[in-house]
């Protein structure tokens, strides 16, 4: 469970996150929706520990994340938004990294590296050097090394962001079994589709504030739309909570 | 009965980022490559070096003196050809044009007149012709003109007894030359190139590790997600600056082993030296030469995290190069005379030891423990300022 309370951050006069708040629980898929630019990706940063906030808390299973980052950090298994890999360490090799560091035991490392690697159809890669991995094989490998550790709550930047329909579904169905194990999965995206077809609660967000939080079917009725994109247009755009 | 405590979570991870960034690297090709040329340049350039001034030193020893009007001077002829490795020559034509055009390096022109002054006791005139802006064979002038002053003292003692005059007035007085340095001193001017290799190896062999690693990996765009795992900035830190350490150990290691290898095949006794390099010469060698790895590893580090891009890191890499240089090229101009407050300036340090180790009258271990103290904590502060960088957001995320 992540709970992000009055979350505020300033790069110098420019308020790029002023004031959200929202939790993401359990067993659900929590969205962040919202147009380029809108604080999704700072609001991420702050709650993986990579950004402190100016004000505000977060909590990562009632861990306070800025008074103890690294063990809220071990709770969390995160796809950035540089997911960048090492160009000379094979699949196995990133995955296995990432575990080490999170202090998995040899024997268990190997077991979930190879596991990971077949769930997300990875084996063919796994040992082969990075370097000339496709666009979607990197995303994947990011993933899995992010989730080597069993983490209970996943957050994904982006996480479809330029892939094709093939990665994007297996994205997906990796998004549906981490709800069905019972994590609690946060990823923020700006396309409407993939938003609508997962979560079970979106949080929009505009010009660095919440304009709306509920789930599909909620916006579209406070927004006063069928469609949840004209929903998206109408709470998005004005910027203002209606 | 105590049991040794676990080794600390903190300790694992440094460990675990070590190990990547040695595998990492070890398979970066390019990387590889420039290391073994920066290793290989050293001992090329010492081998090179040490065997030309030997062939110097062979050549003053064994000089050929081209002699023209030999005729008008017998006697002189066959005194020089008595000497030990000396031989005469019938001179050239043209002894200016000879010399100018360097087919002939000295040439001797005895006058017509000089049978006639040697004979009625008047300095008899002989002409030395050489040019002095040629370094190469000064050795061999000197020897020649050496030569010539102490046939004309054996003739002045000669001709001073003749006269019932002892030869001992004649010299009022006696120069003796104490030579204080020892030959192993004297060789360790000639070796002054080593500790200069030594220490730029430690800058080369570390450079590219402790760029790729910190600079490298921003500009990948795998720093973000490094920094999402559990693992204390001190600890990644830490680990990077080790890897790229342990790598300019290497280097160091294999410079001052081919270095000195290549000093059993160096006419080093033509020299005038009995130098002998042996396992403590090593030792000392490594004691101050170590160390130094972890100031170069973590001031590359510092220097490549604060850098903008790679290239900007790899920028300032060559201008830290610089410093080792600096030190090397006054050391050999301003021949530096040890000063105890020198074993606390990182680099100035250990050049000071080194230089000493190879002149066989290594300093005790406190200089070394001065010195190698004085690293280490350089080091750390370095150390801490990158973790400062690692934390601050502009600098992960290039704002």
């Amino acid at each position: 469970m992540i709970a992000a309370t009055d979350l505020k951050k300033y790069f110098g006069a420019v308020a790029a996150v002023d004031g959200v708040t929202f939790t993401a629980g359990d067993g659900q898929v929590t969205g962040l929706l919202g147009p380029n630019g809108a604080g999704k990706t700072t609001t991420l940063r702050m709650l993986y520990g990579v950004m402190r906030p100016d004000s505000g808390t977060i909590e990562v299973d009632h861990i306070d994340a800025t008074k103890h980052p690294r063990d809220a950090q071990a709770r969390l298994g995160v796809l950035p938004d540089l997911a960048g890999l090492y160009p000379r360490l094979t699949a196995r090799e990133q995955v296995r990294y990432y575990g080490e560091l999170h202090g998995l035991e040899s024997g268990l490392l190997e077991e979930r590296t190879t596991e990971l690697l077949r769930t997300l159809d990875l084996m063919h890669l796994a040992d082969r050097r990075s370097a000339g991995y496709s666009h979607g094989e990197r995303t994947k490998v990011a993933i899995a090394r992010a989730l080597v550790h069993e983490p209970q709550n996943v957050l994904l930047d982006e996480p479809t962001n330029g892939l094709d329909v093939m990665s994007t579904r297996a994205v997906r169905a990796i998004i549906r079994r981490l709800k069905a194990e019972g994590r609690c999965v946060l990823f923020s995206s700006h396309v409407m589709q993939e938003v609508s077809a997962l979560c079970d609660s979106i949080v929009v967000i505009a010009g660095g504030r919440v304009v709306a939080h509920g789930t599909p079917d909620e916006l579209r009725a406070k927004a006063g739309y069928d469609s949840l994109e004209d929903a998206f247009v109408a709470l998005a755009g004005s910027g203002e909570p209606r | 009965m105590k049991r040794p405590g676990p080794v600390p979570r903190w300790a694992r991870q440094v460990r675990v980022v070590l190990v990547k960034e040695l595998v990492d690297s070890f398979r970066d090709k390019r990387a590889l490559v420039s290391i073994l040329l920066s290793i290989l340049v050293g001992p090329l350039i010492t081998g090179f070096m040490m065997n030309r001034i030997a062939d110097r030193q062979k050549d003053a020893d064994d000089v050929r003196i081209p002699i023209v009007g030999a005729r008008n001077a017998p006697a002189l002829v066959q005194w020089l050809s008595q000497q030990s490795g000396v031989s005469v020559a019938i001179g050239p034509g043209d002894p200016e044009q000879a010399v100018r055009d360097q087919t002939e390096y000295v040439v001797l022109v005895v006058p017509p007149d000089y049978a006639a002054d040697f004979r009625s006791s008047r300095p008899a005139s002989i002409k030395v012709v050489a040019d002095g802006a040629r370094a190469d064979t000064q050795g061999q002038v000197q020897r020649v003109q050496r030569l010539l002053a102490q046939y004309s003292a054996e003739i002045g003692a000669l001709r001073l007894i003749g006269r019932g005059v002892s030869p001992a007035a004649a010299t009022p007085l006696k120069v003796e030359e104490v030579e204080v340095s020892t030959t192993q001193q004297r060789a360790a001017k000639l070796l002054s190139v080593i500790p200069l290799m030594v220490l730029l190896a430690a800058f080369t062999g570390a450079m590219q590790l402790a760029t790729d690693a910190t600079a490298g990996e921003r500009e990948r765009g795998s720093l973000e997600a490094l920094l999402v795992n559990p693992v204390p900035r001190g600890a990644l830190a830490l680990g990077k600056v080790m890897a790229s350490a342990l790598a300019g150990m290497l280097a160091v290691m294999v410079t001052a082993g081919l270095c000195t290898a290549l000093l059993r095949f160096i006419p080093l006794q033509e020299l005038g030296m009995r130098f002998r390099f042996g396992t403590p010469h090593m030792v000392g060698l490594m004691a101050a030469a170590l160390p130094v790895c972890l100031l170069t590893a973590s001031v590359q580090s510092c220097v490549a995290t604060l850098a903008k891009s790679f290239k900007e890191a790899q920028t300032y890499m060559g201008i830290l190069i610089l410093a080792p240089m600096i030190i090397g090229v006054m050391g050999t101009l301003y021949p530096i005379d040890n000063q105890p407050w020198m074993y606390g300036v990182p680099l100035l340090g250990q050049y000071v030891l080194l230089t000493s180790v190879l002149g066989g009258y290594a300093p005790g271990p406190l200089a070394f423990l001065v010195a190698a103290v004085v690293c280490v904590l350089t080091a750390g502060l370095l150390l801490r300022a990158t973790v400062a960088l690692l934390n601050n957001e502009r600098i992960v995320f290039g704002r």
